[in-house]
């Protein structure tokens, strides 16, 4: 039996791929997202208010993540619906935003973790079906169920904080 | 006889351990082909009165045992005028106390030398669907393409046209036509009207094929069709398999949403073949088109593997990926596993399911088969290749990385799994699985690139969520756009 590390699903030995949620069981892929607990999120959020900044970004990005333990701003245009995530190698998995850099694997974020898109008025969030969940504003997200975004949100991915910068759309 | 590198097995398409019982299949089906009423190409008598001699010989067990003596040692490995090869997903069986599972995939190629070779004459029915739903863009599309195939076509080649609503009519007999202008008019001349009953255009086209019907060429029947047909869909099926067995195989084409693809599936797959989803009218020239240039680089019609049911192996899934990317339906120990091209291999991938019981020790066989593959344009039957194939046990297993190919393959197939598991669950009626399933594909397909089918998938879950359905578009899309991703490369490469 070989337990998914993703969904719990029991697959039978000898599986490559997850029967019930596709995650690749077998092979190259030895690390596996790093389990957190809730109260550590919990305790992490508490500490952290949110405060808008007036980062300024380039004029054709609407949507700006600031990274909150580097300090760093991303911003993001040319498209408008973004996968958030981290690359992992010898997986065809690749995230559009991979986030590596900023300790995603120790965060515990998931390779495919969630996604921000917008349409004409709104910016939403929606939680891939992430291992530690998708956390707005310090509350956990259901799994495929969009939420609406508003300037200075604080999202975690797991452990990593993002607050999101909007422009107006 | 005349060619000395030949003995009676090689004759008759046989191995030197051949049973009884395949000699005298292999020499009925040889005499069928070689029968001096129906060869007109000279030189065939003589084989046929060798094969006859060679039956008499085999058939008799003491006369069988002196010939033997006679024969040099076999070689080997007999030469097959085609290439296999088969990779497996593990290097050996676990040692343990629970069901497991095993991968394996067989590849097919025709031989190097023969790729760049002429290929053999098309003998094709193109059957088309002239209810009045076609009206429109979509039969004159239809009309310009069975055109441009008409002006494609090389002298050797034979094509008829045939139309049907509820009953059909030949457009174009086949035969070897110099007007070719004139034909050009009469598909022109087609009309829409009337209802769909498919039996009927596949009956007449199936009449059309057997006029011409001859082992080397390729026969095949293309039906193109945008609707249902009630009531004769057991008839239409029966008359699949019987077209299989004269090693006659059938694409099909649905147009639109319309139409039963579980019917038009079960019809291609009984014969090797497949079906395509046109979407967009404007692809029926796209798709028709590739339908003939794969015709034409048809090496091998059809490679069927017969095998026999191992106790505590359950062989549960085949499936097609490349040429045509389709489920192959497992029936009775036979299976068509479809055409080998030219240049594209036949890849083809079987899942096993192992009981603890067999994996005690040593080793063990999981499948023992024989694969036959009737090649056009080869004169002798190609004797059968016998497949045994078997894993070692071990203690504690090691199963290590499947190979990139096997990886890649279940990977996509994973995906069209996926959303066949979404359609078992609705139809129990388990609504919140189902969404669940399409929820999770989407996000699979998210990872592999695949931005618009996810959203196709995404929305058929909330139609699922809502109407506890799915829309007969959306769920086209799902199962004809997974099948496809087995084709393309991955959109998204690892960046290294």
């Amino acid at each position: 039996m070989i337990i998914c590390p993703n969904c719990q699903h029991e697959n039978t030995n000898g599986s490559v791929f997850c029967a019930e949620c596709g995650e690749q069981l077998d092979g190259v892929e030895t690390l596996v997202t790093q389990a957190i607990t809730e109260d550590q999120i919990s305790e992490d959020l508490r500490n952290q208010a949110p405060r808008p900044e007036a980062e300024a970004t380039p004029a054709n990005s609407w949507l700006s993540l600031h990274l909150m333990d580097s300090g760093k701003i991303m911003p993001l245009a040319s498209r408008n619906e973004f996968t958030l995530g981290r690359l992992s190698e010898g997986q065809p998995i690749m995230p559009d935003i991979d986030l590596t850099a900023y300790q995603a694997y120790a965060s515990g974020v998931s390779r495919l973790h969630a996604v921000v898109k917008r349409d004409e008025s709104n910016v939403v969030v929606m939680d891939l079906g992430s291992s530690n969940g998708t956390y707005l504003n310090g509350r956990r997200l259901t799994p495929h169920t969009e939420e609406r975004l508003s300037h200075g949100d604080i999202v975690a991915l797991g452990k990593l904080k993002i607050q999101i910068l909007l422009r107006n759309i | 006889m005349s060619d000395h590198l030949r003995d009676y097995y090689d004759l008759l398409g046989l191995s030197r351990d051949a049973t009884p019982e395949e000699i005298k299949r292999a020499y009925f089906e040889s005499a069928q082909k070689l029968h001096p009423d129906k060869n007109k190409v000279a030189g065939e008598t003589e084989i046929f009165l060798n094969v006859q001699q060679a039956y008499e010989t085999l058939s008799n067990s003491t006369r069988r045992a002196q010939y033997d003596a006679t024969l040099p040692p076999a070689a080997p490995t007999p030469s097959l005028p085609y290439e296999h090869k088969i990779i497996y997903s593990r290097r050996n069986l676990g040692k343990i106390n629970e069901p497991q599972m095993l991968y394996a995939m067989l590849n097919l190629d025709a031989p190097q030398e023969t790729r760049r070779a002429s290929s053999a004459p098309l003998n094709v029915s193109l059957v088309i669907d002239r209810s009045t739903s076609m009206q429109g863009v979509k039969m004159d599309t239809v009309k310009a393409t069975a055109i441009q195939v008409l002006r494609n076509l090389r002298p050797q080649d034979i094509l008829s046209v045939v139309i049907f609503s509820d009953r059909a009519e030949v457009v174009i007999p086949a035969a070897y036509h110099l007007d070719r202008a004139r034909l050009e008019s009469r598909v022109q001349m087609i009309q829409t009207s009337g209802g769909t009953e498919i039996y009927q255009g596949l009956e007449a086209g199936a009449r059309e094929i057997m006029r011409s019907l001859d082992p080397k060429r390729i026969n095949h029947l293309i039906l193109l069709t945008d609707g249902r047909t009630y009531g004769d869909e057991q008839q239409s099926l029966e008359l699949a398999a019987k077209l299989a067995e004269q090693g006659v195989g059938i694409s099909c084409m649905g147009i639109g949403s319309e139409w039963n693809d579980i019917f038009l599936d079960a019809i291609s797959t009984r014969a090797g073949g497949s079906t395509n989803l046109i979407v967009e009218p404007r692809d029926i020239n796209r798709l028709l088109l590739e339908k003939f240039d794969a015709l034409i680089q048809t090496y091998a019609e059809d490679a069927t593997l017969e095998f026999k049911p191992i106790t505590g192996v359950e062989l549960s899934r085949v499936f097609r990926i490349q040429p045509d990317p389709a489920p192959v339906p497992l029936n009775e120990g036979k299976i068509h596993l479809g055409p080998i091209l030219q240049d594209t291999s036949t890849r083809v991938i079987f899942e096993y399911i192992i009981q603890p019981t067999e994996v005690q020790s040593g080793e063990l066989t999981f499948m023992e088969a024989s694969l036959k593959v009737a090649i056009t344009s080869h004169p002798f039957p190609v004797p059968s290749l016998r497949l045994r194939l078997q894993m070692p046990v071990s203690d504690p297993s090691s199963p290590g990385a499947p190979p990139a190919e096997i990886q890649q393959a279940l990977s996509r197939l994973m995906l069209y799994q996926m959303q066949e598991q979404a359609r078992e669950e609705l139809k129990k009626g388990n609504v919140e699985k189902a969404a669940r399933h399409l929820e999770r594909l989407a996000t699979n397909l998210l990872t592999q690139g695949e931005r618009s089918l996810a959203q196709t998938v995404m929305f058929e879950a909330n139609s699922i969520k809502n109407n506890h359905s799915l829309s007969e578009e959306g769920s086209k899309r799902m199962k004809y756009g997974t099948r496809m991703l087995f084709l393309a490369p991955p959109k998204k490469e690892l960046a290294q």
